[in-house]
């Protein structure tokens, strides 16, 4: 349905939305709840009308959102069915009603906010820093451009979790299989020149459920916000880990 | 999400993914043949002696054996990792394992045994 707006002057359209309310503290069972918001400019993103529920519908309603442009990646929820960011999602082209749930098979806080402490654990887990044993030069670690490229599709990452609760196979044993952000950046770190612990990293990978879950799926590829590949990064890591035993 | 302790890498899943893979490569090569003859037959290029013949040459007991390993080999590994990512308790996912291993491993022996005719 849509509802024309004259009163200040320009023409909106109504934008409906069903939001995923629940608050544990409560209790009792989760809900889609309605709203209409007006479309107010073009290039609106959906962090644009969350925020408008929340500063004049209602102020109850919880989610987590920080720089708005992609960045942070803070906002990652599944909307219409796929996980992404809100910031950097344009509303045109959403079917509505856009029907926005938290991120799937995380703990539910608050609304739309999960608890990301697992899938920290997990990236913490790779140890995602450099590691070298070589002394620390006077200035900085230098690389090739082409080191450097090797990096990318991988460093641009912003740990939103769109990818690892969109897989099944995180779904069905997060417990152990590390997932496709935490692996993407495992791969990261294998890749880069300046580190010098790929051995050790692979021997903590070699595992049949902490990297061999991946049944390239590609659910994660799929709705990454970033564009980024995930699968390919995991595949690379096995493909790594064949050549370092061949 | 329950957190668990991790306990560290079993330092294994390489080799079955490795075997899988290749017998996968095995099966698009060897699968096709079968349906060829098959194919013979319906055609009418293939009578039934001229069938027989074709599979008792050594050549194509040779392929046939090589399709077998493949199938069983390429089944178990898919299987076992269905049942690894379904069957939470070890134990019950370690006998439906060994279980799938003995019948399969049974299937190919007695298969085996039919193509090269062992026993007479």
């Amino acid at each position: 349905m849509t509802i024309r707006l004259s009163g200040v002057g320009i023409v909106s359209d109504m934008i409906h939305l069903q939001i995923y309310r629940y608050d544990p503290e409560k209790g009792g069972e989760p809900t889609m709840q309605s709203f209409e918001v007006p479309l107010t400019k073009p290039g609106m993103k959906l962090l644009d009308a969350l925020n408008h529920i929340k500063w004049n519908l209602d102020g109850t309603l919880t989610y987590r959102r920080s720089c708005g442009e992609g960045v942070c990646g803070s906002d990652g929820m599944n909307i219409n069915g796929v996980n992404g960011l809100a910031c950097i999602t344009p509303i045109a082209g959403l079917k509505q009603p856009i029907k926005i749930r938290p991120l799937p098979s995380m703990g539910v806080i608050r609304d739309l906010v999960v608890d990301m402490e697992h899938f920290f654990d997990q990236y913490r887990s790779i140890r995602p820093w450099l590691q070298s044993e070589t002394p620390v030069p006077e200035h900085e670690r230098l690389q090739t451009p082409e080191d450097r490229a090797e990096i990318d599709g991988s460093y641009e990452c912003v740990l939103c979790g769109c990818c690892t609760t969109s897989c099944p196979s995180w779904w069905w044993n997060g417990d152990r299989f590390l997932g496709p952000a935490a692996l993407l950046q495992a791969d990261r770190w294998i890749r880069d020149s300046r580190d010098e612990m790929a051995g050790e990293r692979l021997d903590q990978l070699e595992d049949a459920f902490k990297l061999y879950r991946c049944h390239q799926i590609m659910n994660c590829m799929e709705c990454c916000p970033k564009d980024l590949n995930p699968t390919k990064a995991i595949d690379h890591i096995k493909r790594t880990l064949l050549a370092r035993k061949s | 999400m329950v957190i668990r302790k991790d306990t560290g890498t079993a330092h294994n899943g390489l080799s079955d993914w490795y075997w899988q893979r290749l017998s996968a490569v095995l099966l698009l090569v060897t699968l096709p043949l079968p349906f060829l003859l098959l194919w013979g037959v319906y055609s009418g290029a293939l009578n039934q002696f001229a069938l027989l013949d074709l599979l008792d040459h050594f050549l194509s007991r040779l392929f046939h054996t090589l399709l077998i390993i493949a199938i069983v080999v390429h089944a178990y590994i898919g299987l076992k990792t269905i049942l690894e990512d379904y069957v939470h308790p070890p134990m019950l996912r370690v006998l439906l394992i060994g279980t799938m291993l003995v019948a399969m491993a049974t299937a190919g022996i007695w298969w085996l045994a039919l193509v090269w005719a062992w026993g007479g």
